[in-house]
């Protein structure tokens, strides 16, 4: 059954972050705002009101929008269709998106620290060393 | 030289991250810096150097008179 899910085991504090993560995966003609209504495709989809929203269809997202919901703390909750989570970027948007948003997270730690960066792959691990 | 190794694991986009080279409480600096971007860690291990004291050479003014 189609319906929106929030997954509140997945948080991102930073905004702008985010949203270059995003658009790194692929998302694109990405809405930002308060209050933003993510649409209503089944009947089962529930009014969601959030504050960046990716359009359906960007990703493989075929059910619905994918949004995120700025919380009390001020982390950005992704909201997405159940059914969609195992089809928007062949069921790896979560982790894509976080390994995204993880390496700019470094590459900012690294620049506020005015450290170099190194980086290497090995066997599915990303290895970031910043010396500063 | 200081520095701070992250892993980030492909399969779940989870990431660790070890602070090398800085000693005392400077290194939880280091740490709140990254936490302000990702939040509180789900797990946070201090190491030995954590808790060295960092050598400080006590500064010594030469007074002259004139």
């Amino acid at each position: 059954m189609s319906k929106y899910m929030t997954f509140p085991e997945v948080a991102f504090k930073d905004r702008d972050l985010l949203i270059a993560a995003l658009e790194e995966i692929g998302c694109s003609y990405i809405r930002q705002g308060t209050g933003l209504e993510m649409g209503r495709y089944y009947s089962e989809q529930l009014e969601q009101k959030v504050a960046i929203v990716v359009p359906r269809g960007a990703i493989g997202n075929n059910y619905g929008d994918i949004g995120f919901e700025l919380t009390e703390s001020g982390e950005y909750r992704p909201v997405m269709d159940d059914l969609d989570r195992s089809r928007a970027l062949n069921g790896r948007f979560i982790p894509k998106l976080r390994a995204a948003y993880n390496e700019r997270v470094i590459a900012k730690v690294a620049a506020r620290l005015r450290g170099t960066t190194q980086r290497a792959v090995e066997g599915g691990v990303v290895k970031i060393k910043v010396r500063f | 030289m200081p520095e701070i190794d992250f892993t980030i694991d492909e399969q779940t986009g989870e990431m660790e991250m070890k602070v090398e080279g800085v000693q005392g409480p400077q290194c939880a600096d280091v740490a709140k810096l990254v936490t302000e971007l990702l939040g509180a860690p789900e797990i946070e291990e201090k190491t030995e150097e954590f808790y060295t004291r960092p050598h400080v050479k006590p500064q010594v003014q030469n007074k002259r008179k004139a």
